[in-house]
């Protein structure tokens, strides 16, 4: 009876004002938009917003062809040692007490021929390292190159990410990797994080080119070896090694750099160009890179050998999002919601001003109570300013910007 | 939401009166003040012999995930744990191999190491036996250490502390592995109770 009475009484009045007489009636629950099942998932949402076209978007292997072999042969070889593996009682007996420990040596070098290429691709794009050098293109790296930087106590390779400091990297590093002896080779080793002004450029540390086989002191220096130097506040740097086969001798007077090259802005380099140019006389073959970050021995060498000031950065962090001030803003302590609207520069000058009051010229400071909120308030306080001050006497809040 | 945009200095039109004004603000922010100050004294010597932009961009897409300030999803709170991580450790067994994977939360399987790897199964005497989980926990942990992944989250449960799974697990993290990601770094407030240390502050 009730609700038809309602019905009737909403009917005759004006759609203005029946809303502004239903909002204190609850409905209950009701959901909105489409069910679970029928509505889109949030990852059905962002892989459909994320969809790039394949005919647009498609990357190209620029990279030497895989070697040809016959899969028959190679599966045959392979069924017919593990025939004989299965025999050997010695292995069967380790495996089964758990002592069974292979050779890392013997599992990395056949990796690297088998398996490798690929996982060392996919690490490498999850790097962004072909994003960032070649755009849409990618290459497998068919030829293994081994680079080790030599400290004084141990040498430290260069595999595909793994961190090694300006400091350990500091001399040219050793390179070595199969190749015939008439084959001609050139190495380069960029770092495209690090640029001081393009940051869609590259600094090129190290060029070697027209490299006879693998004797990389008989190729021509093109640009000397230049170690990493990641300033401070900028995180990890790639450092890239790139292998490219050469065709034939090639002349690469345009990028010949005098002496040590000091000058960074002489060290600019963009792979894509490079290769764009070359596309048709060099091929990416080799690949290794690691990341570098600031240590403090940068500091000397920015001071003496680059001759400049260390530069420091921090990194710059997105605003806070604050809502739109409101006339009546309900629950809200009324201080903190003011502060939040107010110049930050005039609310530190006010702590400030009141840390300056008790301060004397002359006098050392008296020494930090133990008990810092044991002491009692002189007369009448609100208890909105006590809560603020308890807080300034236990460094809490922002009498931390002013500390 | 980050800008991966590492700031030192505001390039600023007048910068004598810019500068003043920075220093009313009574150290509100210590370090841009700094670079400040360098910005100013080394615009009035000689011209640098190598100049520094204002803003300098790491444009290495792993370098925010170490530096701990990346963007890293919480997950929801009714749902099982496993969705908080940069990188992941995934393990799957099939009938006859075992696969290890690295997994990242946007760019999918990155890692990959399995038992049915030729350079693996050549040196096995079987693909999914204890010592074969146990060899590929060693190779695995290695492979990763190359690639740079020191630190990654781990949701698996070994079933038996003496089993397979479990000494999979050892023998990772004897490699060198951490199984356990730090937390997202977030930006220092105002309001906030404490001003904790920057991560990539510290220097050991």
């Amino acid at each position: 009876m009730a609700s038809s009475f309602w019905k009737l009484y909403n009917t005759n009045i004006t759609g203005n004002i029946s809303s502004s007489l239903c909002g204190s009636i609850r409905n209950g629950h009701h959901l909105r938009g489409k069910p679970p099942g029928i509505a889109k998932s949030l990852e059905q949402k962002l892989s459909e917003k994320n969809y790039l076209n394949p005919a647009i978007y498609f990357k190209v292997d620029i990279g030497l062809p895989p070697p040809r072999l016959s899969r028959s042969k190679v599966l045959d070889e392979r069924l017919k040692y593990l025939k004989e593996q299965r025999k050997n009682p010695m292995l069967e007996k380790l495996a089964g007490t758990k002592q069974l420990i292979v050779n890392m040596e013997d599992v990395d070098k056949e990796w690297i021929t088998t398996a490798g290429p690929l996982q060392i691709k996919g690490i490498a794009e999850h790097y962004g390292v072909f994003e960032h050098l070649f755009g849409d293109a990618y290459f497998y790296p068919r030829v293994p190159v081994n680079i080790s930087f030599d400290t004084g106590d141990g040498e430290i390779p260069v595999y595909f990410g793994n961190v090694i400091k300006p400091k350990q990297a500091s001399r040219k590093p050793k390179v070595s990797y199969d190749s015939d002896s008439n084959d001609l080779w050139t190495l380069i080793l960029t770092n495209p994080d690090g640029h001081f002004t393009e940051n869609e450029r590259e600094y090129v540390h190290w060029f070697v080119a027209n490299i006879p086989g693998n004797n990389i002191d008989k190729g021509e220096t093109i640009v000397e070896y230049l170690q990493p130097f990641p300033p401070k506040g900028t995180g990890y740097h790639r450092h890239i090694f790139i292998l490219y086969k050469q065709e034939k001798k090639l002349d690469f007077s345009f990028f010949k750099r005098e002496g040590q090259c000091l000058t960074l802005s002489e060290r600019t380099f963009h792979t894509y160009d490079f290769y764009k140019n070359l596309q048709e006389d060099i091929t990416p073959a080799g690949l290794a890179f690691f990341q570098a970050d600031w240590d403090s021995s940068l500091k000397k060498f920015y001071h003496d050998t680059l001759d400049m000031k260390e530069p420091v950065f921090e990194y710059d962090f997105l605003p806070p999002y604050i809502k739109k001030q409101k006339w009546f803003p309900k629950k809200e302590p009324f201080n903190l919601y003011m502060d939040k609207y107010r110049d930050p520069k005039q609310i530190n000058k006010e702590f400030l001003m009141r840390k300056m009051k008790n301060v004397h010229p002359f006098k050392a400071p008296p020494p930090p109570l133990p008990f810092p909120n044991a002491v009692f308030f002189d007369g009448y306080v609100p208890s909105w300013l006590k809560l603020e001050m308890k807080k300034s006497r236990l460094k809490w809040g922002r009498i931390n910007d002013i500390e | 939401m980050f800008v991966p945009k590492l700031t030192s200095q505001k390039t600023t039109k007048n910068l004598s009166s810019y500068f003043l004004e920075k220093m009313l603000n009574f150290r509100y922010n210590t370090n841009k003040l700094i670079n400040e100050l360098r910005l100013h004294r080394s615009a009035s010597t000689v011209t640098p012999k190598n100049e520094v932009s204002p803003i300098f961009t790491n444009r290495n897409p792993r370098n925010l995930e170490r530096m701990r300030i990346a963007y890293k999803p919480d997950g929801y709170h009714v749902e099982a744990p496993g969705r908080n991580y940069w990188h992941k450790l995934l393990l799957h067994s099939s009938g006859r191999y075992v696969t290890a994977s690295v997994h990242h939360f946007e760019g999918g399987e990155i890692l990959r190491t399995s038992t049915s790897d030729w350079a693996l199964k050549k040196q096995l005497y079987k693909t999914n036996d204890t010592a074969a989980y146990i060899n590929l926990g060693r190779v695995f942990a290695q492979r990763c250490l190359q690639s740079g992944l020191i630190e990654m989250s781990c949701y698996i449960d070994a079933p038996n502390p003496n089993g397979k799974v479990a000494l999979f697990l050892k023998a990772v993290e004897d490699g060198g592995v951490c199984l356990k990601e730090p937390t997202q770094f977030k930006p220092i407030r105002p309001w906030d109770l404490e001003r904790p240390e920057k991560p990539w502050e510290v220097t050991e």
